[in-house]
């Protein structure tokens, strides 16, 4: 090899290859390995290649500067151009791969260091976790831009669970058992069914109106908050279904309705979890084991354990996110509290939950209208209310509020349950 | 708009014209030379243009400018020119399965061309044919594709009928810009997986920013300076420089314009 001959790196083969059919993927690849300004020297036993590779190499950036007839062809010169394809960090080396769990699962929680990941930039795009950002014009703005304003720390293991715990109201719910109720008991039920879908119209509309708001360089919460949004979907449908199933209607009514507008009105995340998941889902958790143990039929016991599962992670969350968010500063306590009593300001007007949606409960869980079943189902759902209320103070504990604020906090709350 | 403020003349053969223009504008006025851009709708009256003074500079196809530059007896000055203007070629290209041996094997056979003002589709196409042997005019049967008459083939469109005609088999070969041949090639729109470039012309120039002699000195100087520091790992400008399809701005001159100044004489297209 004389001075003058390139690295042997710098040569390319083009053996039959033509462009259209994978050259340029292959000079692509090969003049990565040449410096800015270096010369690759291509050889192709093509004609109509040598003559088409200027074209080629000033689209994309390259020059030809030099050709010369070789065996069994041509060689051509191209010199990389000094511009950057990407404008952008260069990749990092290859560096350790997220570690996997029994049977090679790759978990959400493992794919990034332990912890809370960093503040990150507030205008960047949707650049996937791992990625170099190219520079761009395109700019946004997050709202929800701060881990600390919506992390929770088992976030990846909730979004895991979710993702694993999915389930399919048109299969799993044995349908026919709900065609033979006597009328009584299924308007009962009609009413019950009709007033969880209307309550779960609103845990879908909160999550979902949060979601464009997340930053993406927060995946985990772009990925919870998607969860959340698509359980409560299938609620609405599960309970939907459940109401049309007997072929009779209920009520949506006036008095859910203004509750769940104030759920809407918040637009703080924190706050609207605490409301939301500690609250009202909360809430739900003990509705729902109630209409699970009481129900007539096994349609309705499976939708209502259905839907218990997953809102026992949307609880999770809610606990979780609150009791770092207290944690990390305790005047997030007192604006939690304001938010409840703006809410409950709200709500003066309502003076316990509907006495429609108390007696289908009743009649739900007694079947009948003989005075002796209904009395017992009736202390079923006082005893109901109070275990909801002392549920509530614990879970408001387990965020980090104090016992008398936990208790004052659980008085506030919505008489509509959600 | 202020006094110092120079005009340009361009010609919007594409409304990304407009937002290539509107971000130079701000770019040049940032660097001291405020440039506001005019546009018109054909290269003929963007001559007109720089000729009457209606604007300073004009953003010119080669053909205009062989135009502009015969109008006053060779008194013009280019400021500027793309990278891609500095190596521009014409590629022949025929079907595969209907390999050409040399372009002389194209007598008595279809030629499909671009737009008859188009500089690469061609003006100098003939001029360099000639050049091999072929005068195509007189020896094949010409295919013409006039569409976009004014713009000098800056909107590609002749040059996809003539794509289109050889890869149908109406025309024989064809011939068209490189660079756009391979855009075509790279966009796989329309399909050219069946053509292939059987020769190609000695390079030449293209486009060029072009004033007439008696234009400021120092203040083209400037205006240059301003256009060569246009770096295109300036992500606020990379954009516009990809709409324009440039990377690196260079001074340019007048050398690779003397093919096109022949053929244009040739063809009777400079009176």
């Amino acid at each position: 090899m004389s001075d003058g001959d390139p690295p042997p790196d710098h040569r390319l083969d083009a053996e039959h290859l033509e462009l259209g059919s994978g050259l340029e993927v292959l000079l692509a690849a090969t003049l990565e390995r040449v410096p800015p300004g270096g010369v690759l020297e291509v050889r192709t036993p093509s004609r109509a290649v040598a003559l088409e590779l200027p074209g080629w190499a000033r689209l994309a950036g390259h020059e030809v500067v030099g050709e010369a007839p070789a065996a069994e062809g041509t060689v051509v010169q191209v010199r990389r151009g000094r511009t950057a394809r990407v404008l952008a960090a260069p990749l990092p080396e290859r560096g350790d791969p997220p570690p996997l769990r029994a049977g090679g699962e790759l978990h959400t929680a493992d794919w990034r260091g332990a912890g809370p990941p960093a503040p990150g930039d507030a205008g960047a795009g949707f650049a996937p976790l791992g990625a170099v950002p190219e520079a761009s014009a395109t700019s946004y703005r997050w709202r929800l831009s701060d881990p600390d304003e919506v992390w929770a720390d088992d976030v990846g293991e909730l979004v895991e669970q979710a993702s694993a715990q999915q389930w399919d109201a048109s299969r799993e719910v044995p349908w026919d058992a709900a065609r033979d109720l006597d009328e009584t008991t299924e308007r009962a039920v009609a009413q019950v069914m009709t007033f969880l879908a209307q309550n779960e119209y609103a845990a879908l509309y909160v999550p979902a109106r949060f979601l464009p708001e997340v930053n993406p360089q927060l995946p985990e919460l772009v990925l919870w908050l998607s969860s959340h949004v698509h359980d409560e979907a299938r609620h609405i449908e599960v309970f939907t279904k459940r109401a049309l199933a007997g072929g009779l209607r209920g009520y949506a009514l006036a008095s859910t309705e203004l509750s769940l507008s104030t759920l809407l009105d918040e637009h703080d995340f924190t706050n609207s979890s605490l409301l939301l998941n500690v609250l009202g889902e909360g809430t739900f958790l003990d509705l729902l084991r109630f209409i699970e143990l009481h129900a007539p039929d096994p349609a309705t016991a499976a939708a209502a354990r259905l839907a218990h599962r997953d809102e026992r992670r949307h609880v999770h969350f809610g606990v979780s996110h609150i009791r770092r968010a207290i944690d990390s500063n305790r005047d997030n306590e007192r604006v939690l509290v304001a938010a409840v009593e703006a809410r409950a300001a709200k709500l003066a007007s309502l003076s316990g939950l509907s006495p429609v949606v108390i007696e289908a409960l009743t009649v739900m869980a007694s079947r009948s209208l003989v005075p002796a079943e209904l009395s017992e189902a009736a202390a079923d759902v006082r005893s109901l209310m109070s275990t909801m209320q002392r549920n509530r103070v614990r879970r408001l504990i387990a965020c980090g509020f104090g016992k008398p604020t936990a208790r004052y906090l659980s008085d506030l709350h919505s008489p509509n349950l959600m | 708009m202020s006094g110092a403020e120079l005009r340009l003349g361009a010609v919007s053969y594409h409304p990304r014209v407009v937002t290539v223009w509107e971000r130079f504008r701000t770019y040049l006025a940032d660097r001291g030379v405020p440039t506001d851009y005019i546009l018109y709708s054909n290269y003929e009256r963007l001559v007109e243009a720089v000729l009457d003074g209606s604007v300073d500079i004009g953003w010119n196809t080669n053909t205009a400018f062989v135009r502009l530059d015969h109008e006053v007896g060779g008194r013009t000055r280019i400021l500027g020119m793309r990278d891609v203007d500095l190596d521009w070629s014409t590629v022949l290209v025929t079907r595969k399965d209907r390999p050409l041996d040399g372009v002389r094997e194209l007598a008595g056979r279809v030629l499909a061309l671009g737009s008859r003002d188009s500089g690469h589709a061609a003006i100098l196409p003939l001029h360099y044919l000639a050049q091999e042997g072929l005068d195509a005019a007189a020896q094949c049967v010409l295919l013409r594709f006039d569409t976009d008459i004014g713009k000098h083939g800056d909107t590609g469109d002749s040059e996809l009928h003539v794509v289109r005609a050889v890869a149908e088999g109406k025309a024989d070969a064809g011939v068209l810009s490189a660079v756009y041949f391979s855009a075509f090639r790279a966009e796989g729109v329309p399909d050219v997986a069946a053509l292939e470039v059987s020769w190609r012309s000695p390079p030449y120039y293209h486009c060029n920013f072009t004033v007439l002699d008696s234009f400021d000195r120092e203040l083209g100087e400037r205006w240059s300076q301003a256009l060569l520091a246009m770096d295109y790992n300036d992500e606020s400008i990379r954009p516009a420089m990809d709409l324009e399809g440039v990377r690196t701005w260079h001074p340019g001159g007048e050398a690779g314009y003397e093919s096109l100044r022949s053929a244009m004489r040739e063809q009777g297209l400079l009176t």
